[in-house]
């Protein structure tokens, strides 16, 4: 008996994973209290999921052409301006834009397809909004796809005309790469006005009359949401050429292509962790600007139904950071001679996990009957708060700054003759930085709430002002370093490039969830107080159903994903007498 | 200090090492009272495998050192080492299959319940509470007013919600599932809300929650004339708003504006 209703409940989870998909192409079509002319069903497709698989697949491949392009063109500069003084430099940086370019083309058309695809979803199954919104945004639906026309030459007579304009032509190259950043972000910062206006709708009447056009673009989420999303998607664009990069790197027996892809993942890694750590400033001043618009955003997203995403997220988060830290300690297994910086990994990776942990540690638990103590618990509740995630978030910052430090120092001698002192002096501040911030913290725990916000500011001044001051005193004290090891490119183990691929599949899924909590959000609007849901579908999915939808989303867009990269990967045929001088040697810039 | 190192090294091998590590913080762990929610012990236990996979996997000689100790058996080790080595091959797939028997065997137990800190109320129902102009500028709140709050919150909230505001009344231990009472000094609860939430909430959210939550409904008789009979309590709506007043004045919180 007891064995057989297990077997059931087994059995109605699979049924219900079954009915989700299910759903997607079947749902009781009846409107409560709706026209249903409002809302008519498309082949009996539920059209709420199925808009926000393609709003997410085509979200995600926007982002990548429009990150892309910005690495890889300054790359690409990078390249240009080394030129004169290091031709070796200069062709391997030309190689390395071209090769992150090479997977635009198929992005893009896949960019155009799930466009479209979202359009025509939009326009028949919800004509009475999309009517409002080309109301309210007429003018800017025409403009829109002539900057997209005009993004899609560029790109294209950037990436074809590579070959061709190379040399003393290059300039007019970088400036078509140039302008193709330029007009992919105009494209962009259009969408965004429609995204954001229906969030913090502006510039029309309380009936959705139109009076402001430019207010309607320019409402209170549009920058914070630009900025979030230029940041958060060269980190995206950046994941996921590593990810190809190990692609390649692991399909390869060739030893100087496998150098050349090595690198290629390291510098992306490299460009994601950097750019990453902007990303949590931009996503609270877009919460700021949410929360100041009106307060059910706040009481959504902080304590309400989405709050638990943000749980998810911090874990999510620290998977990411984890992964770049350990790809970045097995970066030192290629620099021979490095056992004394290999030295520290195990004591950074004890530091980072129990950093995490306590970052992690939910304020307001989960917890059946027997374990409930009422949703707070006054032993981790007293981890869960600010003043302790503080501590531990900007020590694991310490911690990832001190393995960059290391592995600067890798395979160098410095030769400057205060070296001894200096090295010294350079590793007192960073133990001092770890000291001071967390005796802040410690302060800031036992302090009233007022001053704690203080403390916490403190903290990441300490932060900066101990990173830049021991930034520069390493860049004095490596000046002509003698390098005794050359960065073995390509010896890395297997297993870096599997973190590289895990990084970017955890990249995708977070972006999902994070897409879902910002539209999720409006709850029963389409348009936030100015024009309702009033749809048979318009409830939130359950978390668990969510997370399914976000991983289905995952799947599909990595499904589609290796296709450009396969195509990529055809078209290029590599030139075995260019790997011979490319091949990078030595550290890179 | 490196003697010691290598003589644990010789006796006690890599795996070894690590499962008693990761078993050790398990227990730790379980051992924290009022217990840990499964939950939260799963959050971390992942955390510390890993970090115990990085621990292995630094670099090749390490991997080597963790899977030789399974596979390149010499014969001429002491028998400690042997022993150690039955016990890993013995104890990890015990843990493993006593895991999987867990997750299904059939419990008896209601679902983990989720708790919504605030529940989610539409901006169209929040809309139709009007602030009275003598409590909506905390600057402006008059002591009386405030005083008079406190009689009412003593007199009816304190039981739950704590003399100090501090959600440790002495009825609260009653109500610890799925939650407690607010902890209205808590940064975490009033201090988050609007004027016109906390107002709803007090007269008729405790609805949503009816049957998840102690949180009594406080219903202002005259404006909800068929409240329910199973939830409902005397509070006018000046009433209300006084003991409102008062928990923000005595947790030192302002409410947030919208
Ligand atoms: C029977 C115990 C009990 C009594 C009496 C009681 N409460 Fe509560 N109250 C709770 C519980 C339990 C919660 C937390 C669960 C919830 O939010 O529904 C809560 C939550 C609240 C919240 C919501 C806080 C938030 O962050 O969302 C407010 C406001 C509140 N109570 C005010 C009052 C006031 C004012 C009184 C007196 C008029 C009062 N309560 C009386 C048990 C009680």
């Amino acid at each position: 008996m007891a064995a057989d209703s297990a077997n059931r409940s087994r059995w109605r989870g699979t049924l219900r994973a079954a009915c989700l998909v299910a759903s997607l192409f079947c749902t009781a079509a009846w409107a409560q209290g709706s026209d249903p002319g409002d809302y008519p069903t498309i082949a009996g497709i539920n059209s709420r999921l199925a808009v926000w698989i393609a709003a997410q697949l085509h979200l995600m491949f926007a982002a990548f052409v429009l990150a892309v392009p910005m690495f890889a063109v300054f790359i690409e500069f990078l390249g240009w301006r080394a030129e004169k003084t290091d031709r070796v430099a200069a062709r391997r940086h030309d190689w390395l834009a071209h090769e992150m370019a090479s997977l635009l083309p198929v992005a893009y058309s896949l960019t155009a397809i799930t466009g479209a695809l979202l359009g025509f979803l939009l326009f028949t199954a919800y004509p009475k909004f999309m009517h409002h919104l080309t109301g309210v945004f007429g003018p800017t639906f025409i403009v829109y796809p002539l900057f997209f026309v005009a993004e899609t030459l560029c790109l294209y007579f950037w990436y074809y005309g590579w070959h061709r304009w190379q040399g003393d032509k290059k300039w007019f190259h970088l400036l078509l790469g140039l302008a193709l950043n330029v007009f992919g972000t105009i494209v962009m910062f259009i969408a965004d006005a429609w995204a954001t206006y229906m969030m913090t709708p502006a510039g029309v009447t309380e009936q959705g009359a139109l009076v402001s056009l430019y207010d309607a673009v320019w409402n209170p989420g549009w920058m914070p949401l630009n900025i979030h999303r230029l940041v958060a998607n060269v980190t995206f664009g950046a994941l996921l050429c590593s990810a190809y990069a190990a692609y390649r790197l692991l399909l390869s027996d060739d030893a100087r292509e496998r150098a050349l892809y090595d690198w290629m993942g390291y510098t992306g890694n490299l460009i994601a962790l950097f750019t990453m750590l902007f990303l949590p400033f931009a996503g609270y001043y877009f919460g700021f600007e949410l929360f100041a618009f009106s307060a059910t955003y706040g009481v959504t997203l902080m304590g309400g139904v989405l709050s638990w995403l943000f749980i998810i997220q911090a874990i999510v988060i620290a998977v990411l950071f984890i992964g770049a830290a350990y790809y970045s300690w097995l970066g030192l297994l290629r620099i021979p001679g490095s056992e004394a910086q290999q030295r520290w990994s195990p004591v950074f990776n004890v530091l980072l996990i129990a950093g995490f942990a306590v970052w992690a540690t939910p304020h307001t638990m989960a917890a059946s009957i027997e374990e409930s103590t009422g949703g707070f618990h006054p032993v981790l509740g007293a981890l869960g708060v600010m003043a302790p995630k503080m501590i531990a978030v900007t020590l694991v910052l310490v911690v990832l700054y001190a393995s960059y430090l290391l592995y600067r120092r890798a395979g160098r001698v410095p030769t400057v003759g205060w070296a001894r002192t200096g090295t010294t002096v350079e590793w007192g501040l960073v133990g001092l930085m770890a000291v001071t911030i967390a005796a802040l913290g410690i302060f800031g725990y036992f302090a009233p709430a007022h001053i704690r916000i203080k403390t916490s500011i403190w903290q990441i001044y300490v932060l900066i002002g101990g990173i830049a001051a021991t930034f520069f005193l390493d860049q004095a004290l490596l000046r002509g370093a003698k390098t005794v090891a050359a960065v073995r490119w390509g010896t890395m183990p297997r297993r870096g490039q599997y973190v590289l691929v895990l990084l970017a599949v955890v990249i995708v899924w977070l972006m999902g969830l994070m897409g879902y909590a910002r539209s999720g959000a409006r709850l029963n609007w389409h348009v936030f107080g100015i024009m309702e849901d009033t749809s048979p579908n318009a409830g939130l999915p359950s978390l668990g159903e969510a997370a399914l939808v976000i991983t289905l989303i995952t799947a599909i867009f990595f499904a589609l994903l290796a296709v450009a990269f396969a195509v990529a990967g055809m078209a290029r045929g590599t030139d075995e007498r260019a790997l011979v001088e490319l091949s990078p040697q030595g550290e890179p810039q | 200090m490196t003697r010691l190192r290598d003589a644990w090294r010789t006796h006690v091998p890599l795996p070894t090492s690590v499962v008693l590590i990761v078993a050790a913080i398990y227990v730790a762990l379980k051992l924290v009272r009022p217990v840990i929610p499964g939950s939260v012990i799963l959050l971390y236990m992942g955390f510390v495998i890993a970090g115990a996979t990085i621990h292995v996997t630094l670099d090749d000689a390490r991997i080597r050192r963790f899977l030789d100790f399974f596979v390149e058996v010499s014969g001429r080790e002491p028998r400690a080492i042997r022993a150690q080595r039955w016990a890993l091959l013995a104890v990890i797939p015990l843990v493993l299959g006593w895991w999987v028997y867990d997750a299904l065997r059939p419990k008896y137990a209601p679902p983990v319940e989720i708790f919504q800190r605030h529940p989610t109320v539409g901006e169209e129902v929040l809309k139709r509470v009007t602030v009275p102009a003598w409590a909506a500028d905390p600057a402006k709140w008059r002591a009386e007013d405030v005083a008079v709050g406190k009689r009412l919150y003593e007199a009816n909230c304190a039981v739950c919600h704590g003399e100090k505001l501090d959600g440790q009344g002495p009825a609260a231990e009653g109500f610890r599932y799925p939650i407690r009472p607010a902890n209205f000094t808590d940064a975490g609860t009033i201090a988050q809300l609007t004027l016109p939430y906390v107002y709803w909430r007090l007269t008729v959210g405790g609805i949503q929650n009816q049957f998840n939550s102690a949180m009594p409904k406080w219903t202002a008789s005259d404006a909800e004339p068929d409240a329910s009979t199973l939830h409902s309590n005397d509070l006018t709506s000046d009433e209300a708003w006084k003991v409102i007043l008062y928990i923000y004045r005595g947790s030192g919180f302002e409410p947030r504006r919208e």
